[in-house]
C-alpha cells in the first residue's frame, strides 16, 4: 500500500495531466460534433475488428457445439419429413413473394436498454432498412441502417421498439415491447381483459408491420397479470430466440415490398 | 499576480482581440499566452499546469469554443516545464529570474514564445479540424498564427516592460 502511495506520489504530475486532459477531451467530444463524429468513427472501426475477429474465434471454437445443433435440427425435420404425406408438387408462392439470406451476427443485443446488433452483409448483399430479421426461423429484429459490408439490427431487445403481433395464429393483436431489464421477458402490454391466454402460447407475428410475414413465432406466453378491475391485461412473454447466444441470422427479403409499402400509405380520401 | 494576469488577457482576448486577425485564418494571435509564458521558470510544474488548464478554460467559456482553447492550454502547460528545463541555460535560473527580455535576453524570449506559441497553436489546429486528411491544409495557417502571436506577445511585453527597463538603466 505504502509503495502504491509512493508511486501516486511520484507520478502525480503525469496523473493530474491526464486527468485534466481527458476532462477537457470530454468536453469537447460533448459539445463539438466533428470531434464527437471522428472519435466514434476511429473507435467503432476499432471495436468492430476486434469484435469480428474474437466472433471469428469463438465460432471456431464452438463449431462441435453448432454442429451437435445442427445435427439434431435436421434429425427433427428428417423425422417431420418421413412423417409427412407430400401429395403435390413444391411450388413458389409468388403472390407472397418472401425470400430469405442468411447473414452472420458480428455484435449482438448486450442487454442494455438500447443496444444494437450488428451483422454482415450490409449494402454488398443487398441488405436494405427496414427488412425483418429471423433467428433459427424466429422474429429477431429488422434492419435499422446499412453500411457497405454491414448493417445495424434493431432487435427485440431494445427497449424504445414495438412489434405488432398476435397471441396464438388467429389470436388479437397486441403491441410487444421489452422494458430493458431482463433479457429473458418481453412483455405484453393492452391486451384486452376478455382474451385467454395460457402460459405457453405462442405468440407471432401479426405481419401488420410490413417486416415479417405472418405466422413467425416471437416467444411464449410465461404468465399473465389480472390486475383486478383493470380493463386490459399485461402478458410476459418469454422470446423464443436466445440473444446472448445466436451467431447466425436469415434476413427477409421481401420481393414485392415496395408495393406493399406503397400501398399501406396514408390516403387523402374525400 | 498570475491569476490576474490570465483574467485579464483573457477578457481582452475575449471582448476587445478577438478580431484582431490582418489576414484571417493565417494570423489568429492567441493574446492570452502571453500571461500563462510570464509564469516563473523556477516556479512547480502544478502551477504551470493548472494556469494551462484555466487559460483554456476561461477562453472557451468567454469565447463559446467549447473545449477547443482547454485541451489546448492543458497540453501546453503539461509541456511547459519541459519546455523551460530544455531551454534553460547552462548555470541554470536563477531564482530570480522572470521570462522577460531583461532577465532572459531576446534570443531565448523569441525561441520560448516561438515554441509555446506553436505547441498551442497546432494543438487548436488538431482538435478544431480533427479529420486527417483536413490537417495537412491547416499546417500553414497555424505555423503563420504562432509566428504572429509570438509578434503580439513580443508586443505586450514591450508595451508593458520597456519602461522598467528603461528606469534601470538610468
Amino acid at each position: 500500500m505504502r509503495n502504491l502511495w509512493l508511486l501516486l506520489q511520484r507520478n502525480a504530475f503525469a496523473l493530474a495531466f491526464i486527468a485534466l486532459m481527458a476532462l477537457s477531451l470530454s468536453v469537447l467530444f460533448r459539445n463539438s460534433g466533428a470531434a464527437r463524429s471522428s472519435w466514434y468513427r476511429q473507435t467503432g472501426s476499432i471495436a468492430s475488428r476486434v469484435e469480428q475477429q474474437r466472433s471469428q474465434w469463438s465460432n471456431y471454437l464452438h463449431l462441435s457445439e453448432q454442429n451437435t445443433r445442427l445435427a439434431r435440427e435436421n434429425a427433427a425435420l428428417r423425422s417431420r419429413l418421413l412423417s409427412m404425406e407430400i401429395t403435390g408438387d413444391w411450388r413458389v408462392d409468388s403472390l407472397r413473394g418472401w425470400g430469405v439470406r442468411e447473414g452472420t451476427l458480428i455484435k449482438g443485443p448486450d442487454g442494455t436498454p438500447h443496444s444494437f446488433a450488428l451483422a454482415s452483409p450490409g449494402e454488398d448483399g443487398a441488405i436494405s432498412p427496414g427488412m425483418g430479421v429471423l433467428a433459427g426461423g424466429s422474429a429477431y429484429g429488422t434492419v435499422e441502417d446499412v453500411g457497405e459490408a454491414h448493417c445495424r439490427i434493431l432487435t427485440l431487445m431494445h427497449a424504445a421498439s414495438h412489434w405488432s403481433c398476435r397471441i396464438g395464429r388467429n389470436g388479437p393483436v397486441a403491441s410487444l415491447s421489452w422494458d430493458g431489464k431482463d433479457m429473458g421477458r418481453l412483455l405484453l402490454e393492452d391486451v384486452p381483459r376478455h382474451v385467454m391466454a395460457e402460459a405457453g402460447d405462442t405468440v407471432f407475428t401479426s405481419g401488420y408491420d410490413l417486416r415479417f410475414p405472418p405466422g413467425i413465432p416471437m416467444g411464449f406466453v410465461l404468465s399473465t397479470d389480472r390486475t383486478s378491475g383493470a380493463d386490459f391485461v399485461s402478458i410476459d412473454v418469454d422470446p423464443a430466440v436466445d440473444f446472448r447466444t445466436t451467431r447466425y441470422i436469415d434476413i427477409i427479403l421481401s420481393r414485392s415490398d415496395s408495393e406493399r409499402v406503397e400501398l399501406a400509405l396514408p390516403q387523402d380520401l374525400p | 499576480m498570475t491569476v490576474l494576469r490570465i483574467i485579464l488577457l483573457v477578457v481582452l482576448q475575449a471582448l476587445m482581440l478577438r478580431d484582431v486577425a490582418p489576414f484571417g485564418e493565417w494570423t489568429q494571435p492567441q493574446w492570452a499566452l502571453w500571461a500563462l509564458l510570464l509564469i516563473p521558470p523556477h516556479s512547480g510544474p502544478f502551477g504551470k499546469l493548472i494556469a494551462g488548464f484555466a487559460m483554456g478554460l476561461g477562453l472557451d467559456l468567454a469565447m463559446g469554443s467549447y473545449g477547443q482553447h482547454m485541451v489546448a492550454g492543458t497540453l501546453l502547460g503539461g509541456v511547459l516545464p519541459t519546455l523551460h528545463r530544455l531551454l534553460a541555460p547552462r548555470e541554470g535560473y536563477e531564482v530570480t529570474h522572470q521570462p522577460t527580455l531583461r532577465d532572459m535576453g531576446s534570443t531565448w524570449m523569441l525561441g520560448y514564445l516561438f515554441l509555446s506559441a506553436l505547441i498551442y497553436h497546432l494543438a487548436l489546429m488538431v482538435v478544431s479540424h480533427w479529420y486527417w486528411h483536413l490537417i495537412p491544409s491547416a499546417f500553414l495557417p497555424a505555423l503563420t498564427s504562432a509566428m504572429f502571436t509570438t509578434l503580439c506577445c513580443l508586443m505586450l511585453h514591450m508595451m508593458v516592460y520597456a519602461p522598467e527597463r528603461r528606469k534601470s538603466g538610468i
